[in-house]
């Protein structure tokens, strides 16, 4: 098809398809001109705009009924015309968009002409395209107040559309030229910003709107969530653009001052709204009303875009209306707070954006910081929480956590306000452990035994995960979802992160030691305070924010150890059979209050509490729990202090390692993996490694425990696991310690041979392990007997003997047989028989016993020897 | 096993100082045990902490002729110094002015180092003529001063030195038909209202005596065991000394205005000998290391006896105390306890 490029070309064509839709309007001679127009270019018909419109708007405006095919045509056609031309006079701008409005105007109603759809979806993209066509200049001279009457029409039928109609397609394309017609539109068309005084004028017009726009655009957004998020997120544009346009502080601060009258018409005069304080104070009112019911749909609204957009009409509401809807700030403050912990990302990054930025800006809202809103927010929740806790479901529950999370992000240090509070810390930390109380009924818990004591096996490596792996599933008797669990620990390291550490610690701390009751939850919150307190898994809003030094922190974290680890909390009831065991530890402790009486009554009581006869299924639970709580608590803690829990190994990884053999599966559980913790944390390549390279610490805890073995029963199990797990840089303390151990072995060869036995046992293989040849063993002999006195060098000539001249079942039967014999003559059991070759004995090992003698010099050359004889004591 | 069997819970009453966390049986443990000396120790001493440079240190000397010095904090030792020819090493004072170290061993050589900065060299060293087991003493004279005494040539004597130019000062030697043996234990000290050093000393007798070290001469002399002295320590500000000797009893003594010694009692013990004895800084208790493989603790005012400290399985050799009130023990066994008792609050 040709195109005719220059004006009298195109008029030479278009004149008479003009003439005949001019004489006969029907919708053949519409569309011909329509087909005519396509070749001409937009050059020329910019030229002859006024020639074609004319036969146009001679047909809209013909009197008589039209049929609607026609109008729709013409509708379109014009709407051709006017996407490639430029509407360049104010006046035909104002007859066109009266011409078009009226299209769908019907005088008998406030509804919308009732017809078809495609009419009105045609009108809307007229409207649409007329505003876009407008020349820049002229756009704005045609917001004068005289056009008050007609953009209201304009306005109200697209309000009406948006809300009524049936069509997705139309009611998003009311919305989209209503964005248009409030000069919000964001295509590139309209690229010149507007000076003060044109600011002021389009407010002043759009204030007479504002109560229309506002409520009919909160019906759409408050409607059913089938009728699709981008309706819903158009509205909200539309809303927070509008509002935050008429209600913006820098204009009512600038209108205030000057008040001048527009000259117009009295009729137009009688719908111009003047914006002074009364009226700012009205409408705020009612604005807030309709903010708290957005609010309150959309935060839960099922498509995350429209959530999205919240936070950007929150942001822009506070950040441009302030002053004027101050008493929306707290509402849209908590809107924003609870998206915070959202579950999409986008929204999550989004809303932390926007938190930042108020955080930084130290934004103001009336008259009070923003800071302060928040304190108060807080407070109030703080004082409901433990109600909230308690009456909600675990949507609720999810709900509020994610709320104070929020608070707690924003507030960042100013947390402190708020937990300086006593009765605030309180209701918070009551709150928290209310909710944390944990199910113990499950019988499993105890009856879960580990079956295979072998070797601690496996590295870090092999249990590829990582740090921190998934924890124990634990059951709470107040919510069984995953993510309330999920936000509490959030909630306590943010609380870590941001709060005094040493006022929440002794807090807990306190609750910790007031009751059993408490006790789990309160050592729950405690690792997750020391977690948070070291950075980790926090996303910190505030730049300025200091954190709590490494030497604090060891400070704390040395304190809350030596806590947990005490005799009492560690020490725990978990099964039957360590009731037996602790029966003669009974009747120690009971020979100790009595010479304690009085000193210690919390001592005495957590006595009684440990020797309590018959524990039941749930006590010997939650000490299970209790532990398991504590075990992984030592394993945030290394992984909170890194390298710096290297120091803490001395008084940490005996407790740990004696609850690796722990019986409970649980348990053990819970100390290998706190081990592994503490091997990624401090920089050991294994468990061998680990213990290896702390085996000195080890063995001072082993050595002082083995001086009280019957609180300690399980020391010779830890020596056990440690020879296994030890190379031969070990030997220079197992001298010592093999000493300590033959010391306490003497005290207790009746009732506890068979743990040292074993342990023997190990210490053998450990050293057939070490020195595998003979080779081997005789330089290693070479060097010992260098150092003086080594008893090792002694212990190592047995082991060769007995590998060169191998023992045959007669010799260890003879030996056997001879030692016994030894045993009764040193015991005075002495038959008539050996009566006077044993007198002599007898009266000397008296003797030993009454006459006081200067000690041995030396206890240890001997010791190691196998024929040493045993001094009893009775 | 073939000892006297000491009740300790019973030896430890709730004195004024005795706070509930020790009144609380089983009796109480070393807080932690050095291990890896592998050798016997026979001296020990605390340094550091102050000025802030760092973590406390604990120095130990061997009877291999090391000196281990260990870190409080990670519990290991931190650097072995090896300056005595495989001797013992008898006696460990560091100087007050920055990271001195004194060390006499039995190789008859008092060696100085320097532990600066990681360092750890001998820069100095004076050539000792006793081989006696008496550890010296040491004296802050001023900035980079101080004096030195040490056992001398003679048997009985003492030498006193200047240091560091190590001038001999004099010789403290008894009068003719004083005849006290050799001096087993030496402290050198300085009276508030006076410059002049003084002296005391232990003799193999059982006698303690006062020179004044300027005047050369004995101000006084006590006999206070009928045993040699093995160790002595003396509390300034109340002008009183204790002594402890091979037998079976620690004696009190003090000093009156005219510098005239004057026993004040003696405190009977289970088991003889006593190899060391220090009042801790604060004056509160003292501590005795004893042939018995016990630690014995008193109170220091009235010598009631606090707490008998069993843990070692050999002689005790030596004990330390340190600023903040840690207690050391070094003992043949190798094995050096730390205690933390009735600790300041």
């Amino acid at each position: 098809m040709a195109v005719f490029d220059t004006p009298e070309e195109a008029f030479g064509v278009l004149r008479p398809v003009c003439v005949q839709l001019t004489k006969t309007q029907t919708v053949e001679n519409v569309e011909r001109l329509q087909a005519q127009l396509q070749a001409v270019s937009d050059s020329a018909l910019q030229e002859l705009q006024q020639y074609i419109l004319f036969p146009l708007r001679f047909t809209l405006k013909a009197p008589g009924p039209k049929r609607e095919r026609l109008i729709q045509s013409v509708v379109e056609c014009l709407t051709f015309v006017l996407s490639s031309t430029c509407v360049k006079e104010q006046e035909l701008l104002q007859e066109l968009f009266s011409e078009l409005s009226a299209c769908l105007y019907s005088p008998n109603s406030q509804k919308p002409a009732a017809v078809s759809e495609e009419l009105k979806l045609a009108v809307i993209q007229g409207l649409s395209t007329l505003m876009h066509s407008a020349y820049g200049d002229i756009l704005v001279t045609f917001y004068e107040p005289s056009i008050l009457p007609r953009l209201g029409f304009a306005v109200s039928l697209l309000l009406g559309l948006a809300e009524q109609e049936k069509s997705k397609q139309i009611k998003i394309a009311a919305l989209k030229c209503l964005q248009v017609l409030l000069f919000q539109c964001d295509c590139e068309d309209h690229p010149r910003s507007l000076d003060e005084l044109e600011q002021k004028q389009l407010g002043d017009l759009f204030a007479a709107f504002l109560p229309g726009i506002s409520t009919a655009l909160t019906r759409v957004i408050t409607g059913d969530f089938k009728q699709g998020h981008s309706i819903v997120v158009s509205s909200l544009q539309i809303f927070y653009k509008t509002v935050g346009f008429v209600m913006a502080d820098e204009q009512l601060r600038r209108l205030s001052k000057v008040q001048a009258k527009p000259a117009v018409e009295h009729r137009v005069a009688e719908l111009m709204v003047h914006r002074e304080a009364d009226w700012v104070k009205n409408t705020s009112d009612k604005l807030t009303i309709l903010i708290k019911k957005i609010i309150e749909c959309v935060s839960v609204h099922p498509h995350w875009k429209v959530r999205l957009e919240l936070i950007d009409l929150v942001e822009a509401l506070l950040v441009k209306c302030s002053q004027s809807l101050v008493e929306s700030a707290g509402p849209l403050l908590k809107a924003l707070v609870s998206l915070v912990n959202d579950e999409s990302s986008e929204v999550q990054a989004h809303c932390s954006k926007a938190l930042r930025h108020f955080a930084d800006q130290k934004v103001v809202v009336g008259n009070r910081a923003f800071a302060d809103i928040l304190s108060e927010n807080l407070h109030s929740l703080a004082t409901s929480l433990p109600r909230l806790m308690n009456s909600q479901d675990d949507q609720g529950k999810f709900s509020t956590l994610s709320l104070l999370l929020g608070y707690l992000k924003l507030l960042g240090p100013r947390v402190n306000f708020v937990l300086n509070s006593v009765s605030h810390l309180q209701r918070l930390s009551k709150a928290l452990i209310q909710v944390l109380e944990l199910d113990v009924a499950d019988i499993k818990v105890v009856e879960e035994r580990r079956w295979n004591s072998g070797h601690l096996s496996a590295s870090p490596r092999t249990s590829a995960a990582g740090p921190r792996r998934q924890i124990q599933r634990r059951y709470f008797h107040f919510f069984t979802d995953e993510r309330v669990f999920l936000l509490l620990r959030q909630v306590c390291q943010l609380l870590g992160f941001y709060g005094n550490l040493y006022l929440l610690v002794d807090h807990f701390l306190e609750l910790y030691h007031e009751s059993v009751v408490y006790r789990k939850q309160a050592a729950m919150i405690l690792n997750e305070l020391v977690a948070g307190a070291a950075g980790l898994e926090v996303e910190n809003l505030h730049e300025k924010h200091t954190e709590t030094s490494p030497e604090e922190l060891r400070e704390i974290v040395t304190s809350i150890l030596e806590e947990y680890t005490s005799q009492e909390n560690w020490y725990l009831v978990t099964c039957i059979e360590a009731e037996e065991m602790g029966e003669e530890l009974t009747v120690k402790q009971s020979g100790l209050q009595a010479i304690t009486s009085g000193a210690h009554t919390c001592q005495v009581s957590s006595f009684l509490a440990f020797s309590n006869p018959s524990p039941t299924i749930c006590s010997m639970n939650s000490n299970i729990w209790q532990i398991c709580i504590q075990l992984e608590g030592i394993g945030h803690f290394a992984y909170a202090l890194g390298k710096d829990f290297r120091l803490l190994l001395m008084s940490a990884l005996y407790p740990v390692l004696e609850k690796a053999g722990d019986q409970t599966l649980l348990i053990s559980q819970a100390a290998a993996s706190a081990m592994m913790d503490i091997c990624h944390a401090c920089g050991y390549d294994s468990l061998q490694h680990l213990i290896n390279q702390n085996s000195d610490y080890l063995v001072n805890g082993i050595s002082l425990n083995l001086r009280h073995l019957s609180l300690h029963p399980h020391t010779p199990k830890v020596l056990e696991v440690m020879l296994q797990n030890s190379d031969a840089s070990l030997l220079p303390l197992v001298a010592d310690v093999v000493q300590d151990v033959l010391a306490t072995l003497d005290q207790f060869y009746d009732k506890r041979a068979t743990s040292f036995v074993s342990v023997l046992h190990a210490l053998l293989a450990a050293l057939a392990r070490w020195f595998p040849d003979t080779g081997n063993l005789g330089q290693l002999r070479e060097q010992s007997v260098g150092e003086e006195g080594s008893h090792l060098s002694q212990r190592l000539a047995t082991l060769e003997e007995g590998l060169e001249n191998t023992t045959t079942a007669e010799d260890i039967e003879q030996f056997l047989l001879n030692y016994l014999k030894e045993k009764d003559v040193a015991d005075g059991n002495v038959s008539d028989f050996d009566n006077e070759e044993g007198l002599g004995c007898t009266g000397s090992v008296c003797g030993s016993s009454t006459v006081p003698q200067e000690p041995a010099p030396s206890l240890g050359s001997s010791d190691l020897a196998l024929t040493r004889a045993p001094t009893h004591q009775r | 096993m073939t000892m006297e069997q000491e009740s300790t819970p019973s030896d430890v009453p709730g004195g004024d100082c005795t706070p509930t966390r020790m009144a609380a049986p089983p009796p109480p443990d070393p807080q932690f045990v050095l291990r890896g000396t592998q050798s016997a120790v026979h001296a020990l001493h605390f340094c550091g902490g102050a000025q802030g440079q760092g973590h406390p240190l604990l120095l130990s000397g061997s009877l291999s002729g090391l000196v281990h010095i260990w870190s409080l904090q990670t519990r290991r030792a931190v650097a072995t110094l090896d300056g005595h020819e495989g001797q013992c090493v008898t006696w460990l004072q560091t100087l007050p002015q920055g990271h001195q170290l004194l060390s006499q061993g039995r190789d008859l050589k008092l060696c100085l180092w320097d532990l600066g900065e990681g360092r750890n060299a001998v820069v100095d060293s004076v050539r000792l003529e006793s081989i006696g087991f008496c550890r010296g003493s040491v004296l802050a004279r001023g900035h980079q001063h101080w004096t030195l005494a040490v056992p001398g040539r003679g048997s009985d004597e003492v030498q006193i030195l200047e240091m560091p130019s190590k001038t001999s000062v004099c010789t403290l030697k008894p009068e003719a038909d004083a005849k006290p043996g050799m001096p087993m234990c030496l402290e050198l000290w300085q009276a508030n209202s006076s410059p002049r050093p003084l002296l005391l000393a232990g003799y193999e007798d059982g006698s303690v005596a006062l020179w004044d070290v300027s005047e050369r001469k004995v101000c006084s002399r006590i006999a206070c065991h009928t045993e040699p002295v093995m160790a002595l320590d003396f509390d300034s500000q109340k002008a009183r000394g204790v002594s402890g000797s091979a037998e079976k009893a620690l004696a009190v003594w003090s000093l009156d205005e005219q510098q005239a010694l004057q026993a004040l009692r003696t405190q009977e013990l289970t088991n003889p000998g006593i190899a060391d004895v220090k009042i801790r800084p604060d004056r509160k208790i003292l501590a005795t290391a004893g042939w018995d493989h016990r630690i014995r603790v008193f109170h220091w005012w009235t010598m009631k006896p606090l707490a008998v400290l069993a843990f070692h399985s050999a002689t005790v050799h030596c004990v330390a105390f340190a600023t903040d009130g840690l207690l050391a023990a070094g003992s043949r066994d190798q094995r050096i306890s730390v205690w933390s008792l009735y600790p300041r609050t």
